[in-house]
């Protein structure tokens, strides 16, 4: 089975190291803010799955994921919010501007690892 | 009275084909006494399903307490994963904002042997403060005002609100062999995030026990290089001259 390759973008190191202690089957790619994600997926096109925080400096979650998502090879790789912004507001911009899945931070382990098996549990995986 | 063999050929096939059937259904009634009952099959159906749903449930507290000890080790191996002081600081807000759910907090320290003397203690460190009406913690330093602080800056135990005239959610002591030198002090959570749960007390009580020892050692090694390279810089200056 063919494992896939997640972008986890999150200016938090200890978010970071928790992914890489949660995902341990999942090939990781890391960045530290959207300017730094977009350098990544450049270099790593075969990334299926990208985690994405919100409040990150030079360039946010949301410019990012308009990025992302107005790109004609990555607008299909689906995109998890996981951030502090816990409003329906907040859920509804992310949402809106392409999410796949929206996570407030914290989150519970299993939570988190439910949405991301339904996203990479395609009959291609 | 005739006798069998006299009868209408289609009369005797009729009651073979009448006693083959009777011998069926004999065999049939046997073997279906020999089956195991049904009332013990529907038994053994619930017992199977009860226990499914037994270890099903097992599973998912398990899962939760891997998910807890997870974010613990994470948590240590982060805080002691630099000895620079700043990322230390940084880790221990990390730490309240993605794994507690504070949105506002601030990290106090005695300033120098404060405890003796003005009683003050300053803000290494502040979340959310722009919005804070205590006005407990005025141009970085606290002076005391509010009792749960206080306590847990005097008595060194760890407390979780709500508690009695106090503005704050939890009180973390951060101690250092057993002396308190601070305190991780949460007053609000982020809306979505109700109150803070049990499995939270984990947490408070790991920074409780390695948040001030990993920022003290960062700051004794911080000290000590900046020593070391000035004296290192004075020894060239004195070997050039």
């Amino acid at each position: 089975m063919k494992t896939k390759k997640v972008l986890v973008v999150d200016d938090s190191k200890l978010l970071h190291r928790m992914f890489e202690m949660m995902l341990r089957g999942f090939p990781l790619v890391h960045a530290f803010d959207g300017r730094e994600a977009l350098d990544r997926l450049a270099e790593h096109k075969d990334v299926e799955l990208i985690l994405l925080d919100i409040n990150m400096p030079r360039m946010n979650g949301l410019e990012f994921l308009t990025a992302v998502k107005a790109h004609p090879e990555f607008a299909r790789i689906p995109v998890v919010i996981i951030t502090t912004e816990g409003t329906e507001d907040d859920t509804e911009r992310g949402m809106q501007a392409g999410a796949a899945a929206y996570v407030k931070k914290p989150f519970r382990n299993e939570e988190l690892l439910g949405v991301i098996n339904r996203l990479t549990a395609s009959p291609a995986a | 009275m005739a006798a069998p063999e006299q009868l209408p050929p289609r009369v005797g096939s009729a009651l073979d084909e009448l006693r083959a059937t009777i011998d069926r259904a004999a065999e049939l009634a046997r073997e279906i006494e020999a089956r195991p009952q049904t009332g013990d099959l529907s038994a053994r159906l619930a017992d199977v399903e009860s226990d499914r749903e037994e270890l099903s449930t097992k599973l998912a507290e398990y899962e939760q307490q891997v998910g807890r000890l997870m974010n613990l080790y994470v948590a240590t191996y982060q805080l002691h994963a630099t000895l620079d002081p700043s990322e230390v600081q940084a880790t221990i807000a990390e730490i309240a904002i993605n794994l507690l759910g504070a949105e506002r907090f601030v990290l106090l320290f005695w300033k120098n042997d404060a405890r003796d003397s003005s009683g003050e203690c300053e803000i290494a460190f502040a979340q959310g403060m722009e919005e804070d009406k205590t006005g407990l913690f005025p141009n970085g330093i606290y002076g005391g005002g509010d009792p749960a602080v206080d306590a847990t800056l005097a008595d060194g135990v760890l407390r979780i609100g709500p508690l009695d005239g106090s503005q704050a959610l939890a009180c973390v002591p951060l101690t250092v062999q057993g002396a308190t030198v601070g305190a991780l002090v949460i007053l609000k959570l982020f809306d979505h995030k109700a109150r803070l749960r049990a499995e939270d007390r984990d947490l408070l009580d790991l920074i409780a026990a390695h948040a001030a020892s990993a920022l003290f050692a960062a700051r004794v090694y911080s000290n000590t290089d900046r020593k070391l390279k000035t004296l290192e810089s004075l020894v060239a200056l004195v070997r050039r001259q």
